[in-house]
């Protein structure tokens, strides 16, 4: 399986082009209609990741987090409006990303944004 | 093959002793290492170690000439003698590492003599990959047949831990070839098994396999015990893990099983922070304290110590007398016990007379090591109370509980969800939805497709592949319900019978209170009301009345008339007479087969027909792995039975539902470590 090889690959680009064949693999089953999607959230995740670092500078890594990372690490690095991007992109729905911003608020200790709720 | 077959069982006999398994390992590795003259530098493949530790200690290897110790690794090797050998399986990143080895140190030109011995035999794979790497002249490569290691004195195991995933994701059938080596070598030491059950695909090729090697086995060695059928055994019961998923995926409650859930016993090893298993200074140190971690090089003995942990070898008395038992009811007996233990201090400040006091001078040496076995079971309980206080551990129990109960699913999958949103472990997520898929026959597709996709966000897509291989033909444990029309016919067949079980075979039992004596006095009291259906299977041969109802109420009204037959007589083994509907309703093949002995059927025949004033033994053999809980079970089986039987446990090795769930998710795994925030 391609996908195999993807989690195996450092370098961001080939890994994010073994799981576009992945997908491409999937599409071609009509009964895998469910793991294509699936594939092909993991390739927007992907290359969102990767945009994500540039902006946030050096000492971070986003790539190969899964969703619920990512928005973690978003909120640990005060980038609360690229969370609720994501939360909206990949259709998380309110009760984990509720649990994941109140853990990574309460990490990063920024009381101010939990009085938010 | 050795004298220590020939002793009869007498009425009180001792069971079977299988430390003879354990003799014939260490000795084969000595012969082993002998075969390569002078000092030597062993390597070992770190699968290989904690096995190897259960038979043999440092010392030993030490004096058979091996002077340092490796672990199997890339990188550069520096020996300082010119021998080397290798022990691993054979495993293809192994030979590759060994080939690396070899040629680096043809590169510095420094000559070393290779020996590799492959366990548990040898594989021509390895041989062409290492002519490929153009080396295998180099090497001399024979076997190191490493079987059945016994475990506890009626477990042996085979110590592989992979078994499960290799044979039903990979469809690798290795292990199914080896088991049978194994059982036909428990079978040369002390006589065929009279007749063999077996339910399950695998199982039953396992079994073929044994039936038809058995020939080749017997010619090839003259003067064994392969003609004759055994006295000690009655029959081997093979059941493989596909028969039964739904009880590896529950949480266990013994606490034994607790203990390898929470904290992970591996090769009868456990670690513990060192505080708990160090005495504190002042009493002596007693000989139950830890015997220092088995052969692992020096290195990784360091490591341990910096973590503050130790391994425990899990052998005292007391663990012995708690490891069975529900975890609810382990404090209790913590408490008598160290009651029973001041009571017994207490005594010495009445002892008056010399006599007395020497007596109990005698004692003391047993009580401290008591007392420190104490100490540590009871520190080791404390640290498991606040895992099982946790919200998710209960949450979990309860889902896992409702599912068995077939409460309301639908809610039961919302719950997990739930679970995913909180963080929760992912091994324990994807157990509870395997569980649900099996007890309910698949869950409905769109819940399905959406707990999945919870699954990959929260926990990456790198799962995928565990999602897909969990839902394959050949394991399908996670199933959309109802099936797609274009499934095979293969998946249809093994969709799991669940109520229909539940009921035949008595498999739940209510825990309103007046049941609760009945849990007690049943199997199902390891799972705190549910019975695993694989030892279910078991009593179906071994213990017909205690599957169909409860023996301790039989035992009651027997005690009413009078009567002091409170315990099962044992009854000859008749094989599935009497369950064949209920085990064609699970999916599998299911076997039954008496082996005759050379002298024909007679003896067999006499066998099975005999009265059983002696004691046998039957051996219950788990492919693909079993967990502590059904050992415990098993036990409490074989303890019914007051005249006649005993259990042999014999396995690819001891599981969990975490460890299944990881060995499937492979590596995967370890980069997946804190997922859960």
């Amino acid at each position: 399986l391609a996908l195999d090889e993807a989690s195996r690959m450092s370098d961001p680009a080939s890994r994010i082009a073994t799981v576009k064949s992945a997908q491409k693999f999937f599409s071609e089953d009509k009964d895998r209609g469910f793991e294509a999607k699936m594939m092909d959230e993991s390739v927007r995740l992907l290359t969102l990741q990767q945009q994500l670092e540039t902006e946030a500078g050096e000492n971070t890594t986003f790539f190969g987090l899964s969703v619920n990372e990512t928005i973690r690490a978003c909120i640990l690095n005060g980038m609360i409006k690229k969370a609720d991007k994501i939360k909206a992109d990949f259709k998380v729905p309110d009760k984990r990303f509720w649990h994941i911003k109140l853990y990574a608020l309460t990490e990063i200790r920024d009381f101010e944004g939990l009085d938010g709720f | 093959m050795s004298t220590e077959d020939q002793t009869k069982p007498q009425d009180n006999d001792p069971p079977l002793d299988i430390n003879l398994l354990k003799e014939i390992a260490r000795k084969s590795l000595i012969d082993a290492l002998n075969s390569v003259n002078g000092a030597k530098t062993l390597v070992l493949d770190p699968t290989i170690a904690g096995p190897l530790g259960l038979v043999t200690e440092v010392s030993l290897l030490k004096h058979h000439g091996v002077d340092k110790m490796f672990w199997l690794e890339p990188g550069p090797l520096t020996s300082s003698t010119t021998n080397i050998v290798y022990l691993c399986r054979p495993m293809i990143k192994y030979v590759k590492i060994i080939a690396d080895h070899i040629k680096r140190h043809a590169k510095e030109s420094s000559k070393h003599n290779y020996t590799l011995f492959l366990v548990p035999r040898l594989s021509s794979l390895v041989s062409k990959l290492l002519e490929e790497e153009g080396v295998l002249g180099d090497v001399t490569i024979s076997a190191y047949n490493l079987q059945f290691i016994p475990i506890a004195e009626d477990v042996v195991s085979l110590e592989c831990e992979s078994a499960f995933k290799e044979i039903w994701v990979d469809g690798d059938e290795t292990i199914v070839y080896d088991s049978a080596q194994a059982l036909i070598s428990l079978q040369r030491l002390f006589g065929l098994f009279p007749r063999i059950l077996a339910k399950g695909d695998h199982a039953a090729r396992l079994v073929k396999l044994l039936t038809t090697y058995l020939p080749q086995a017997r010619t090839s060695s003259a003067p064994d015990t392969l003609s004759e059928i055994s006295d000690e055994f009655d029959s081997l019961i093979v059941i493989d893990r596909r028969v039964d998923m739904i009880t590896p995926l529950l949480t266990q409650l013994t606490y034994e099983g607790l203990v390898d859930e929470l904290i992970g016993i591996k090769n009868c090893h456990v670690e513990l922070p060192a505080s708990l298993v160090t005495p504190p200074s002042g009493p002596a140190p007693s000989t139950s304290n830890a015997p220092p971690p088995p052969p692992p090089p020096p290195t990784s003995v360091a490591n341990l110590r910096k973590e503050s942990k130790k391994k425990y070898h899990l052998t005292d008395q007391l663990f012995m007398d708690l490891r069975d038992l529900n975890f609810s009811s382990v404090g209790k007996r913590l408490n008598q016990i160290a009651r029973r233990l001041d009571e017994d201090y207490k005594t010495s400040l009445q002892a008056k007379t010399i006599p007395q006091l020497r007596d109990f001078v005698g004692k003391l040496g047993g009580l401290q090591s008591e007392h420190q076995a104490l100490r540590l079971h009871t520190g080791l309980s404390e640290l498991l109370i606040p895992m099982t206080r946790t919200e998710q551990f209960n949450k979990s129990l309860e889902i896992q509980q409702n599912l068995l109960a077939s409460y309301n699913v639908p809610e039961q999958v919302a719950a997990i969800e739930d679970l995913i949103s909180t963080g929760t472990d992912m091994q324990i997520i994807v157990r509870l939805l395997c569980l649900a898929s099996l007890t309910a026959g698949g869950i409905k597709i769109k819940a399905l497709e959406n707990i999945k996709r919870e699954i990959l966000q929260a926990y990456g897509y790198n799962l995928l592949p565990l999602l897909l291989s969990l839902a394959s033909p050949s394991l399908a444990v996670l199933l959309p319900n109802p099936l797609p029309p274009s499934t095979p016919q293969a998946v249809q067949a093994l969709k799991y019978p669940f109520p229909s079980l539940s009921k035949s075979l008595r498999l739940l039992i209510d825990d309103s209170p007046e049941a609760l004596e009945e849990v007690e006095n049943d199997i199902s009291f390891v799972y705190s009301g549910y019975a695993p259906i694989s030892i279910r299977l078991v009593q179906c041969v071994a213990q017909k009345g205690g599957v169909l109802s409860n023996p301790a109420e039989k035992e009651k009204s027997q005690l009413s008339n009078g009567s002091d037959r409170g315990k099962f007589q044992a009854h000859p083994i008749v094989g599935w007479k009497g369950f064949e509907d209920i085990l064609a309703t699970i999916p599998g093949e299911t076997l039954d087969i008496v082996q005759r002995g050379a002298e024909g059927a007679t003896s067999s025949i006499r066998n099975l027909t005999r009265p059983r004033e002696k004691s046998t033994t039957t051996v219950v053999f788990f492919l693909g792995g079993c967990t502590y809980t059904e050992i415990a079970a098993l036990r409490w089986v074989g303890r019914q039975n007051r005249v006649g039987r005993r259990f042999l446990i014999a396995t690819t090795g001891i599981i969990t539902g975490t460890s299944l769930v990881d060995s499937i998710a492979g590596t995967r795994k370890t980069t997946q470590g804190d997922a859960g925030i």
